[in-house]
């Protein structure tokens, strides 16, 4: 029923277009049924994308190719949870996913705020209806996913790097990250339109920027999984465009969430905060550019189409028109304090969002950079991982090391006394593991060594913060250890989930540096018989076996692993041959040692199946690269305790507003 | 199937139509279409509302700070007495006498302000007992139970600041 969905389309545009004029129209001349008619066009609108998505769902399903997309994306032999995954697989089943999203979340922003914040809600409304306007457009008009065609018997298949568990999730999860931002993006919009100069948009929002955060988090920690095992090259995060262009507004909305509070305790960085919220979301923009125009060359770049120069475009009037409102509205951001002193909770805030900021411009420039060549130079330049090897080092162990010192230095100012009690213990963590480590050889990466030392004291000053603060409720309030570590955490689950998710970016830290300056790699070409060694495993290769998987043909080399004489069993790496997409990909085989958190990792890079059987095997050794994935359950459990509602904060801001005597009805 | 697929699609339209209209079909004629919006002293208001939770929200940390050892002695003797006198100023300001005399009072503020607005709680010194109730503030009245800062909540601190 391809009719129904473009019908579904071009209703969805309608009610956009509504929500942006009407909302607009309704916002400026404050008429209160029009407001409200212009939100539930809102609410509509995911109804109808919702419509739009049940039948190109419903057509991937039934293997319907007389849908161009169906075709081009699947196959007949195509697992049915990777023909579910397909909807994502292409360029306009991710925007149509964008849409979905896009005005799921509106309704949903609409539904909470109609009884707290109507008045900043009527201005947000036209802001989200202008994005909305711009995705329904182009599934309308540019990128249907609705084309039909004359069924061909089978389609082409999905690009094999996708067939894996994790594509179920990791695009999703991206998704829900970039268009979580246009929430936030829309609030600030609002405000700024509405003359407001409080707090109340930061209030609406603050829990969307942190889920979208924490998606987009937990999407490129799955995607760098994915990359690990599937890609098959033996890393997991290759500082591609795409993966750049998920990063990128991470980066940005981790320096909003730090720089917010200040604003929220000093009522400064008004304009700054507003700049975040508006470069994130056109980061998210930018992201999806990248990863459906196929401007650059990437891995991620599935398809190279038209819909480039509209992104473009989009993103060039979301920036001007930001900027423009931003510039008109500057006499109301102007803070009515400044900072007290340099040694300060605010300050390391100021620090550290000036080298968050550093950071992801410095990327955006190499994902730029090449792009811009090409169009003024016609020269095509890759810009390599050293590059950002060096900006990561110059600007990562900076803030490695402002994550342990934020927490121990009050707000305001700090004396030399104070400082002096507080680090005394972290310091002494870390002057300790970095001897230690350096004892044991760990001097061989520099950069390592300081990493290393850095994520001890972070790890000692948020150890130290908690067993302090849990001391000082103890005394507050008695009771046993563990119920004052409750009350420490379940009072303040802001800064205290914050400092869990500052653990698992320290366990991230000690991941990457293990498994990228202390890794080990072997090449070598076995006969079946033969062995390699590599540090302390020795790698016999078996056999060859090719053998028939669902949809490819699977080849298979078998080694037995040995460490120091004992038996570890057998791994097997090798290669997919899948006909209907007609591509070869890499299988790889990893064994992990669960206590010391090190991977062995077999790549068969050039199999010869009708010779001797000879493979050149490529075999890694990363030391504590289980650490990068354990790092994201933990980062996934300090943002679920940020964001846990506080009923106590619920009832605050409620009697906030209720003072105010908000207008009564809308 | 087309026609099913127009069918569906027209009945999703109307559906659509119908939840775009419903405002005006629940109040075809409705007595007051105003969208309200905070005038000049609901914004100042709201400031004063933030600054006053921001200012409270101030003292406990700093007041827990202390309790931890994270700020020392003299640091919380030199930032107390500051944010008392704002939290103070916050709280005084935002007594319906003092706005109705800084701010003309605006239609959709008609109706007098609920309940007294909180009275400041005398301030304790951070290692003594209670201090004296600053002079500044005439209301006798008891306070609101003082709410958590944002996040910051310490219900045993905020004890102390009564």
């Amino acid at each position: 029923m391809p009719e129904l969905g473009r019908a579904a389309l071009v209703v969805c545009l309608g009610l956009a277009l509504y929500a942006l004029f009407a909302g607009g129209f309704a916002a400026f001349t404050r008429r209160r049924r029009l407001a409200v008619s212009a939100q539930n066009a809102l609410i509509a609108a995911f109804g109808a994308a919702a419509v739009a998505s049940g039948v190109l769902l419903s057509a991937l399903l039934r293997n319907d190719f007389s849908f161009q997309y169906v075709a081009d994306h699947t196959s007949i032999e195509l697992p049915t949870a990777y023909t579910i995954s397909a909807f994502w697989g292409g360029q306009e089943g991710s925007l149509l996913l964008w849409l979905l999203v896009l005005t799921g979340f509106s309704a949903t922003a609409v539904a909470l705020n109609r009884r707290v914040g109507r008045d900043l809600l009527a201005w947000a409304v036209p802001v989200l209806g202008l994005v909305a306007v711009f995705f329904s457009f182009m599934l309308v008009a540019v990128s249907s996913p609705f084309a039909t065609q004359a069924a061909p018997p089978d389609g082409a298949g999905l690009n094999p790097s996708l067939q894996n568990p994790y594509m179920m999730v990791h695009p999703p999860l991206l998704y829900l990250g970039f268009v979580g931002l246009t929430v936030p993006f829309a609030f600030a919009m609002g405000a700024l339109l509405a003359r407001r100069s409080d707090e109340a948009w930061i209030v609406s929002t603050r829990r969307w920027t942190l889920a979208a955060w924490t998606f987009l988090g937990v999407g490129q920690l799955l995607g760098a999984h994915w990359a690990y095992v599937e890609v098959g090259w033996g890393g997991y995060y290759a500082w591609d465009p795409v993966e750049n262009a998920a990063l990128m507004p991470w980066l940005a909305a981790t320096a909003f969430l730090h720089s917010v509070m200040i604003q929220e305790k000093r009522g400064m960085l008004k304009v700054w905060n507003v700049l975040l919220v508006v470069g994130a979301f056109a980061l998210a923009l930018f992201g999806t550019f990248l990863t459906r125009s196929g401007i650059v060359s990437s891995i991620h770049s599935f398809t190279e189409s038209s819909i480039g120069a509209w992104f473009l475009g989009f993103i060039v009037l979301v920036l001007a028109g930001s900027l423009f409102l931003v510039l008109t509205r500057l006499p109301l951001l102007r803070a009515k304090t400044r900072l007290e002193s340099l040694v300060s909770r605010e300050a390391t805030f100021l620090y550290n969002n000036l080298l968050l900021v550093a950071l992801c411009l410095t990327i955006l420039w190499g994902v730029v950079f090449p792009i811009l060549s090409e169009a003024v130079r016609g020269e095509q330049i890759t810009v390599g991982a050293p590059y950002y090897n060096f900006f990561l080092k110059a600007f990562g162990l900076p803030l490695l090391l402002l994550m342990g010192i934020g927490p121990l230095i009050a707000w305001r100012r700090a004396s030399l006394r104070s400082l002096g009690r507080s680090f005394i213990w972290p310091a002494g963590a870390a002057l300790v593991a970095g001897a230690t480590l350096l004892a044991f050889g760990a001097g061989s990466s520099p950069a390592g060594l300081i990493a290393y030392t850095f994520a001890a004291f972070v790890l000692g000053s948020i150890v130290y913060e908690f067993v302090r603060g849990t001391r000082a409720r103890r005394a507050l309030g008695g009771g046993s250890w563990l119920s004052a570590f409750n009350g420490l955490v379940a009072r303040n689950r802001r800064r205290y989930g914050g400092y869990v998710v500052h653990a698992s970016i320290v366990l991230l830290a000690i991941g990457v540096t293990g498994s990228s300056a202390y890794d080990t790699v072997r090449q070598q070409k076995l006969r079946p018989g033969e062995t390699m060694a590599v540090r302390d495993y020795r790698l016999t290769y078996r056999d060859l076996e090719v053998r028939q998987g669902t949809n490819a043909e699977e080849l298979r080399a078998h080694l037995d692993v040995e460490r120091d004489g004992k038996s570890l069993g057998s791994i097997q790496a090798g290669k997919n041959d899948y006909r209907a997409e007609d591509q070869v990909s890499n299988e790889v085989g990893i064994r992990s040692d669960k206590l010391t958190l090190e991977d062995l990792f077999v790549i068969a890079e050039q199999v010869e199946p009708t010779s001797d059987q000879a493979i050149h095997f490529r075999v890694l050794v990363k030391p504590l690269v289980n650490l990068i994935w354990i790092a994201g359950l933990v980062f996934l459990a300090g943002a679920l305790v940020a964001m846990w509602p506080s009923l106590a904060e619920q009832r605050r801001l409620a009697e906030r507003y209720r003072e105010l005597r908000a207008p009564a009805r809308a | 199937m087309t026609a099913f697929a127009v069918g569906l699609a027209a009945l999703l339209a109307v559906a659509c139509v119908i939840a775009v209209a419903l405002p005006f079909l629940r109040e075809p004629e409705a007595t007051d279409d105003r969208l309200a919006e905070p005038d000049e002293l609901d914004r100042r208001r709201l400031e004063l509302a933030e600054e006053r939770d921001r200012v409270l929200a101030d003292l406990k940390e700093l007041e827990f700070d202390h309790r931890t050892g994270k700020v020392s002695d003299e640091d919380y003797r030199a930032l107390v007495g500051p944010l008392r006198a704002r939290a103070a100023s916050a709280l005084r300001a935002l007594e319906p006498r003092a706005q109705a005399s800084n701010l003309p009072r605006s239609a959709a503020m008609s109706e007098p302000f609920p309940a007294p607005a909180p009275a400041p709680e005398p301030f304790p010194q951070p290692d003594e007992g209670d201090p004296p109730q600053p002079p500044t503030i005439p209301d006798p009245e008891p306070p609101p139970e003082p709410f958590p800062p944002p996040d910051e909540g310490e219900p045993g601190v905020s004890r102390n600041i009564r």
